[in-house]
């Protein structure tokens, strides 16, 4: 009997498209947006440079080991300090996705760990962080009270009480928590299943009907209706309607199109929803217009402050301010994935979601900036985003910024923005999703190139495993005249790393498709006397730190350690030309954002030796 | 429910989950599209993946993970029979053309006439009967998985399960004789 059973599972030959389900989960773990990928640093977080007090061994190619040193700051994670970051605010952990203001206190929740963080906006000082035990993705501040979104038990608001740290109120909701604002006297909550609640300061649903919240102004509380896919207004007596948000045939802002609704100097602004193309849309309540404007991917979090409207992209890496009457766009790159905005202390925070910190700004300095880039899009997802002038008309060089395993073109932008503000071209290399092998990136790179019309010569840049694609790409050209290689991942690195790991215990540290089974033997395997460099992290805030000894044992963060060792040496020794050196002070956050000034120093020491601009 | 404040270090769940998915998506996904059909069997699956992500500190390391998604997964499918039930009834109330959806049963697919009496059979069991069978033979658990999923001793694993296949052996004897006679009786006439 249990044979023929056997025999017949019903479900034997039932598949399922593993990128489609894979998608579905990360839009149910990601909530409000789809939760990013996060830096190679913290999937692997224990990362190694060429190390100054390690005994290794350096192919004789290198004449020197050099050290380039941020300055006077402490071996750890520290970031430099940027132009308009008046303080950056560690937090518990990646995953920031949104926060609350409340008087004095901003509140901002790691979707990560579920950590709830209550800091002060005046010192930056973290005053306490609880753990709310359930997956929270949205929060609201008032009534005295703090609202959290969570997507446990199909869908509940908490209640929770800052006075006693405390969640005294569980609302259940029967659906995911999709959108909520405070509106009138009443918390306003909908679902993903298109359900919309009012919900009182006691906790007492006041009353439902179909709806999605997308946000206030003008005494409204903006929905969509799904009746009719448009946003309407809503107000505090119940009337659906009274104004609609039309779609005029170029621009259709209909209710699955908008992320959110904000009111900003007499303006209703739309942010849209879906990465390419991508704006905001303009919208005036007395002649019902609509101006779309082009501003960044995905852009989200909008809010107003200084007569300007903020936003940020978190595909782009970006800040973006708009002038509400103008249209004019500005465009600044931030040291990590951004997530929300916030408007606290009479100035303007903006959260970030990896690595997990709080940047307070200062507008009124003069923030890195970056120019409007031009998208040159391929095929299947593939784009190269350029900034610094028009690669296709003249013949001096284009960089290439190739970035780590599954991160985009956008972990680039503040490298990007610093070398383009030098007067060269600079491409960084990417998708708008998805995260193919090298071998596809190395031949859509050399597709796209050609294919747009960007010819040579080229300076390879490439971070962690951005070098296998740097190497398949360099392959049989002509045209490359420097290469720099950011912490790149040695060949079978993390295979090596999760045998030490299975050592202790620790099974698999990653997903298989990340120890990437390059086929080198179409790689560059001597670049004879191109000028390269290779940038490592400061060992002593990676695997031969304490706290990573600690956790793998000395023996195995030491020979993790030399495998990392040999692997830079190997690609050090792929040139005559090299040079080899350690980024002090650089940890686990990346060196392109904490320090890009160490990358772009020498990007440009190796323009200004090899061309003229 | 929240707790006094803690202070945690951020760890490589990222890495671990990806690694979690890959190894069991199939797994999930065929658990579901037995109990659900294929309509609802991937919607149940990402919710499973949904809920580890969100739990990810209760997984147990290892092997034991599997169970534990099982686990997930079985409650998961009793809160989409307990939400289909919701959505009949408002349905009902409302008297509009409100679409449920509701699975072909997953029975109907048998390929010949003694899997289509297995099936029923099966179908025709309780519940918990059910359950122990399919996790047994088509999800291959073993005994401390299932006990694990089922909330249960593996003794009472053995003794259900022996118990359940007593029951099907029953249901199936009756049904293939009948549809046997049944189909003599069609090919006489």
């Amino acid at each position: 009997m249990t044979d023929l059973m056997d025999l017949n599972d019903p479900a034997a030959e039932s598949n399922t498209d593993r990128a489609r389900l894979r998608a579905m989960v990360d839009d149910r773990i990601g909530g409000f947006e789809r939760p990013m990928p996060i830096p190679a640093q913290a999937k692997r977080p224990w990362l190694l440079a060429l190390a100054g007090f390690a005994v290794i061994v350096i192919a004789v190619a290198i004449p020197a080991f050099l050290v380039d040193e941020p300055g006077d700051l402490p071996i750890g994670n520290e970031f430099i300090e940027l132009p308009g970051v008046e303080r950056m605010v560690p937090l518990a952990s990646g995953g920031v996705q949104t926060g609350a203001v409340d008087g004095d206190t901003i509140w901002i929740v790691t979707a990560l760990q579920n950590k709830l963080q209550k800091i002060s906006a005046q010192s930056g000082e973290v005053l306490a962080i609880y753990d709310i035990g359930a997956h929270v993705e949205g929060v609201r501040s008032d009534s005295g009270y703090l609202w959290l979104m969570s997507y446990d038990n199909e869908g509940e608001v908490l209640r929770f009480n800052p006075t006693s740290g405390q969640v005294d109120r569980t609302i259940a909701l029967g659906g995911l928590p999709a959108g909520a604002a405070w509106f009138g006297d009443s918390l306003w909550v909908s679902t993903d299943r298109s359900e919309l609640f009012q919900i009182s300061p006691e906790g007492e649903i006041l009353s439902s009907q179909t709806g999605q919240v997308k946000g206030t102004g003008f005494g409204f509380l903006w929905v969509n209706d799904p009746s009719t896919n448009l946003i309407s207004s809503l107000s505090t007596d119940g009337v659906l309607g009274e104004v609609v948000i039309p779609t005029d045939g170029v621009v259709t802002p209909t209710g699955t199109d908008i992320r959110e609704v904000t009111e900003a100097s007499g303006y209703l602004w739309l942010t849209l929803a879906g990465s390419s193309p991508s704006a905001v849309v303009r919208f005036d309540l007395e002649t019902l217009s609509l101006q779309p404007l082009a501003v960044a991917t995905e852009p989200w979090a909008a809010t107003e402050f200084g007569g300007y409207l903020w936003m940020t992209s978190r595909f782009d890496n970006l800040l973006v301010r708009v002038d509400p009457t103008s249209g004019d766009v500005r465009r600044y790159p931030l040291p990590g994935k951004p997530g929300a905005i916030l408007v606290a202390d009479g100035a303007l925070w903006v959260a970030l979601y990896q690595p997990g910190s709080l940047l307070r700004l200062d507008i009124t300095s003069d923030l890195i900036e970056t120019a409007e880039p031009v998208t040159y899009g391929g095929t299947d997802g593939h784009h190269l985003i350029c900034t610094g002038g028009d690669p296709t008309t003249t013949a001096s060089p284009t960089v290439i910024l190739e970035p780590e395993a599954w991160m985009n073109y956008g972990s680039w932008s503040l490298v990007q923005a610093l070398v383009s503000e030098e007067g060269y071209r600079v491409c960084a290399d990417g998708y708008l999703d998805g995260d193919p092998r090298p071998e596809q990136r190395s031949a859509d790179l050399a597709r796209d190139l050609a294919g747009q019309g960007i010819a040579g010569p080229y300076l390879l840049v490439g971070f962690g495993d951005g070098v296998h694609t740097v190497r398949l790409f360099a392959n049989g050209r002509s045209d490359i005249i420097g290469v720099v290689l950011v912490d790149p991942t040695p060949l079978g690195f993390q295979t090596f790393y999760d045998s030490r790991l299975f050592e202790i215990g620790v099974e698999g540290g990653h997903p298989p498709w990340l120890d990437l089974p390059v086929d080198v033997s179409t790689s560059l395997e001597d670049f004879g006397t191109i000028p390269l460099v290779v940038i490592g992290q400061d060992p002593r805030a990676t695997y031969l730190s304490d706290q990573f000894m600690a956790f793998v044992g000395e023996d195995n963060a030491r020979s993790i350690n030399d495998y990392w060792q040999d692997g830079l040496a190997f690609y050090g020794g792929l040139s005559s030309d090299s040079r080899a050196m350690t980024a002090l002070g650089t940890g686990s956050s990346g060196i392109i954002w904490s320090h890009p000034e160490i990358v772009v120093r020498q990007v440009l020491g190796l323009l200004d030796r090899t061309t003229v601009k | 429910m929240a707790t006094g404040p803690v202070v945690d270090n951020s760890t490589d769940q990222q890495d671990r989950f990806d690694d979690l998915f890959e190894a069991n998506y199939v797994a999930i996904f065929r658990y579901c599209v037995r109990r659900l059909g294929s309509a609802d069997a991937e919607d149940a699956a990402a919710d499973v993946f949904a809920v580890a992500w969100r739990r990810f500190h209760e997984i147990p390391a290892g092997e034991a993970s599997r169970a534990w998604l099982f686990a997930v997964a079985y409650r998961v499918i009793g809160n989409t029979y307990r939400s289909r039930r919701r959505q009949r009834s408002l349905s009902d109330r409302l008297k509009s053309d409100t679409a449920v959806l509701v699975s072909r049963p997953w029975f109907e697919s048998a390929p010949t006439q003694q899997v289509r009496c297995l099936y029923r059979a099966l179908s025709s069991l309780g519940v918990a009967d059910q359950e122990l069978l399919r996790l047994w033979s088509w999800d291959g658990l073993t005994r401390s998985e299932i006990a694990y999923v089922l909330g249960i001793n593996e003794n009472a694993v053995d003794q259900r399960l022996h118990r359940a296949r007593t029951r099907l052996r029953t249901r199936f004897d009756r049904l293939s004789g009948s549809s046997t006679q049944q189909e003599a009786e069609e090919a006489s006439t």
